[in-house]
């Protein structure tokens, strides 16, 4: 099997992490070519993030366990490889840029591969400008690296990989945490990389996204094992639609076969009122600024009324966080007035507004720290004096929500990043406020456990309003019965699903892309009156 | 990712004027001096460069009201605690010259409370508070005032070793990078409920309810250093001798600088042998009581 030639050969290679029981992989080969961009897709936990440790050198140099089988980079075993060597054949851009991102300035970070290799200067700036004029962000040369946005970190983290001129670039879900629009532009970049003859082995679950730029093989990871290898037509007649987020047109194909999909019941405790003063959530004319000259939100006027379920779309960095930290009181606006339950956030504590707003944070490892998930889940309605008979229901109902039911006495920082994303939407859940509000729930999840938990919380009765932020354009056709679009801090629209996302031009001024699913949706609107998932258009 | 300190360049300021390493060095000699010192006599000409720094240094007041007050408040806390006490003064001074005594007409399980207010004692308190202002008020400046993309030149150029003074750069950007984390987590446990101010109990229930804060901020701390080490192993990083991209040089107001710094230092080392400098009050002052 073993080729001098090719860039990449992996071999019958199986890894077992030391401190856990079977193999994260099972007897992997397969090989990359030049040129080519492999897309590795599968759900959490399936063994992609392993494989990728495996081939740039982590495992076993970082990650202990036991390992066999053959990883050849251009014929050359890399198991007999310093991890200098292997950095310059193989660059590694991870999952979220703010782990990789370690100089202060663009410029340097850049550089810090070339520094650490000990080369001229001269030649560390030239190869800086070549990477920097390559994936177009020259102007970014000396900015401040934590100035970025997410899309210009992500191309950073790029730009000091491809300094070091490897040849195989390994990418872990580089998509996650992109507006749609920098998620495209770093395909585009991935794209470029590829037809210049690099191999391009990309880890992601935004299948659909990556599928536009026409990756030349699909490979599909189950249980530490690979599924599927080949071209990309054949990817969706092997994978599980519900699995894997394929086109809407494949999906509609695949699920014609199957029967309709249960009709979810949007928040089914609320009837519905239009009366303006039954406002959950009033905003008025809020601003708002982390420092006394710079204004991040500009005049916020907004009700959020009982059975609402809002989508907050918008680039990175536009304010949408800014925005709902506000409805429960952990940002005090500087002109203008929040009121949540009709009282004014400046005059209640948040610990207050928590009982009527419930909010789960972006990144689960800021809040876990209990010993048990039950007890984990059990610290929000404690603290808000629940009894003891409610803390045990609400904390078993919550469990069940997220699937993580089994999961009850384990260590909640033991969990894989995905399982504690949904431990903390679960300890939130368990609280009962009456509105939800999550910030990016689905972001580093697989789309299965996604699609799942979130038709879960939509069902549950106790909620009168939810609200997510999300970059994710389907989610917010599917799910919102409201959707917002935040930009430069300002409500740049507000409305139905059906007349916010129908206008293409405003969604790609505001860096949103449409999608097949909405493309159809809006294509058929005139038949369902609403939006729907593939699965459900499929039988219309 | 690691966040930097507020730092940006400023006009017309007199720290960011001369090259960092130039800077360290003088600001060490002045630590050490200053530390050598309990004469307030002596203390107060690094009172004076510490004031001209402060004014001189661009930094406007609201950046640095909150961590300025933290500071002086916490210094006078312990200077007034000192002398409200006497405990602590006693290494430096041996005999005490009684001003006035208020006794409490009370008693604790036999204990009567007594304060004295002794001359030493009003010395030390105001010796204490120059010295330590002195050295705060320096200390403050760093962070606004060096570019913390050359936290590792800096040191590397001070004669460190490549790895150590890239350790001390990202070592000085944890600090900001623990505060953000902090800050997180307490409003993310303030969203579940959680209050802090409202925490009650005996110690030991004290500190076990600050486990909501604590754990998450150190496990965050210890994920994001594995982070960093595997973003670094995967770069290279310690292969061999690096290059370090930005480069400084020594101007002659440096050269000038350091010489300042190594001869206050000089001074202070000469001095302190010479037996100058230790705890002074005034003979006259002691003459009255």
């Amino acid at each position: 099997m073993a080729s001098t030639s090719l860039p990449l050969v992996v071999d019958n290679l199986s890894f077992r992490y030391r401190d856990r029981q079977g193999a994260a992989i099972h007897n992997l080969s397969f090989t990359a070519n030049p040129g080519e961009v492999l897309l590795i897709a599968g759900a959490s936990g399936c063994g992609k993030t392993t494989l990728v440790r495996c081939i740039n050198g982590l495992i076993p140099r970082s990650y202990k366990g036991e390992m066999s089988g053959k990883i050849l980079v251009f014929g050359g075993e890399v198991k007999d490889w310093k991890l200098s060597q292997i950095s310059q054949k193989i660059g590694t851009v991870l999952q979220d840029p703010e782990r990789q991102i370690l100089g202060t300035k663009v410029v340097n970070e850049v550089a810090f591969g070339l520094e650490n290799l000990g080369m001229p200067r001269g030649e560390i700036y030239s190869r800086v400008d070549e990477a920097l004029n390559f994936l177009k962000i020259s102007q970014l040369r000396n900015r401040d690296t934590f100035s970025l946005s997410g899309g210009e970190k992500q191309k950073v983290a790029l730009a000091g990989v491809l300094a070091m001129r490897p040849s195989i670039v390994l990418l872990d879900e580089p998509l996650a945490s992109l507006d749609p629009a920098s998620a495209q532009d770093t395909l585009d970049a991935v794209r470029l990389l590829a037809d210049q003859g690099l191999s391009i082995l990309m880890v992601e679950h935004r299948v659909e996204d990556v599928l536009r730029i026409k990756p030349e093989r699909v490979m599909f990871m189950s249980e530490g094992e690979i599924r599927y290898l080949g071209d990309v037509s054949g990817l969706s007649k092997v994978v599980n639609y519900r699995e894997v987020k394929l086109p809407a047109e494949d999906i509609i194909e695949r699920a014609k076969l199957d029967p309709p999909p249960a009709e979810i019941k949007v928040l089914p405790g609320v009837t519905r009122s239009l009366s303006s003063d039954e406002a959950l959530v009033r905003f008025e004319n809020v601003a708002f600024g982390y420092e006394s000259e710079v204004e991040i939100l500009h005049g916020i006027d907004l009700q959020i009324n009982r059975g609402d379920v809002i989508a907050v779309l918008g680039p990175n960095g536009a304010g949408k966080t800014t925005f709902v930290k506000h409805a429960i009181g952990l940002l005090k606006p500087k002109s203008g007035k929040v009121f949540v339950g009709g009282r004014d956030t400046t005059e209640a504590s948040v610990a207050e507004i928590a009982s009527m707003l419930g909010y789960v944070f972006q990144s689960p490892s800021h809040m876990l720290f209990a010993p048990t998930v039950r007890e984990e889940l059990a610290f929000g309605p404690t603290n808000m004096k629940h009894t003891k008979e409610q803390i045990e229901l609400e904390v078993k109902e919550a469990l069940k929500i997220v699937n993580l039911s089994e999961k009850e006495n384990d260590p909640p920082l033991a969990l894989s990043f995905g399982q504690q994303k949904r431990v903390s939407i679960a300890a939130i859940l368990a609280m009962r406020s009456r509105i939800l509000v999550m910030d990016e729930p689905t972001a580093g999840q697989d789309y299965q456990n996604y699609m799942n938990f979130m038709d879960s919380i939509l069902q549950m009765p106790a909620f009168e309003a939810i609200i997510f932020i999300t970059h994710d354009v389907d989610l917010a056709a599917i799910y919102a019965n409201r959707v917002l679009i935040i930009a430069d801090g300002r409500l740049i629209a507000d409305g139905k699903p059906q007349d916010v996302l129908r206008d293409f031009d405003r969604l790609k001024a505001n860096r949103i892309i449409p999608t097949s699913l909405l493309a159809l949706n809006l294509k058929r609107l005139s038949t369902t009156g609403r939006f729907m998932r593939a699965e459900a258009l499929a039988h219309i | 990712m690691l966040v930097a300190w507020r730092y940006r360049i400023r006009e017309n300021s007199f720290i960011q004027s001369f090259d960092p390493r130039a800077w360290v060095i003088f600001y060490v000699c002045c630590l050490v001096s200053t530390l050598s010192f309990w004469d307030v006599r002596f203390l107060l000409p690094f009172f004076v460069i510490a004031m001209f720094v402060l004014l001189t240094s661009g930094v406007k007041w609201h950046e640095i009201r909150r961590a300025f007050l933290f500071i002086v408040g916490f210094v006078f806390f312990f200077a007034i605690l000192t002398f409200l006490t006497g405990r602590g003064g006693t290494e430096v001074y041996k005999q005490e010259h009684l001003i006035r005594e208020f006794r409490a007409s009370f008693s604790l399980l036999g204990w009567t409370p007594v304060l004295k207010i002794t001359v030493e004692r009003a010395f030390f308190a105001i010796s204490q508070l120059v010295r330590v202002t002195s050295i705060a008020v320096m200390t403050i400046l760093i962070p606004y005032s060096l570019n913390p993309a050359y936290y590792g030149i800096t040191f590397k150029g001070l004669g460190l070793p490549d790895k150590f003074a890239y350790a001390m750069d990202l070592t000085m950007r944890f600090i900001p990078t623990f505060g953000r984390d902090f800050q997180l987590t307490m409003d993310a446990q303030r969203a579940r409920g959680y209050e802090l101010e409202k925490i009650s109990g005996g110690l030991i229930a004290q500190v076990r309810k600050l486990g909501p804060i604590f754990v998450p901020v150190t496990i965050h701390a210890i994920i994001g250093s594995e982070d960093i080490i595997d973003a670094m192993d995967l770069r290279a990083f310690g292969v061999g001798p690096r290059t370090w991209l930005d480069v400084l040089t020594y101007q002659r107001r440096d050269r000038i600088l350091i010489a300042v710094g190594v001869a206050i230092l000089s001074a202070s080392i000469v001095v302190g042998f010479m037996g100058y400098g230790k705890f002074w009050v005034p003979e006259a002052l002691m003459g009255m009581f």
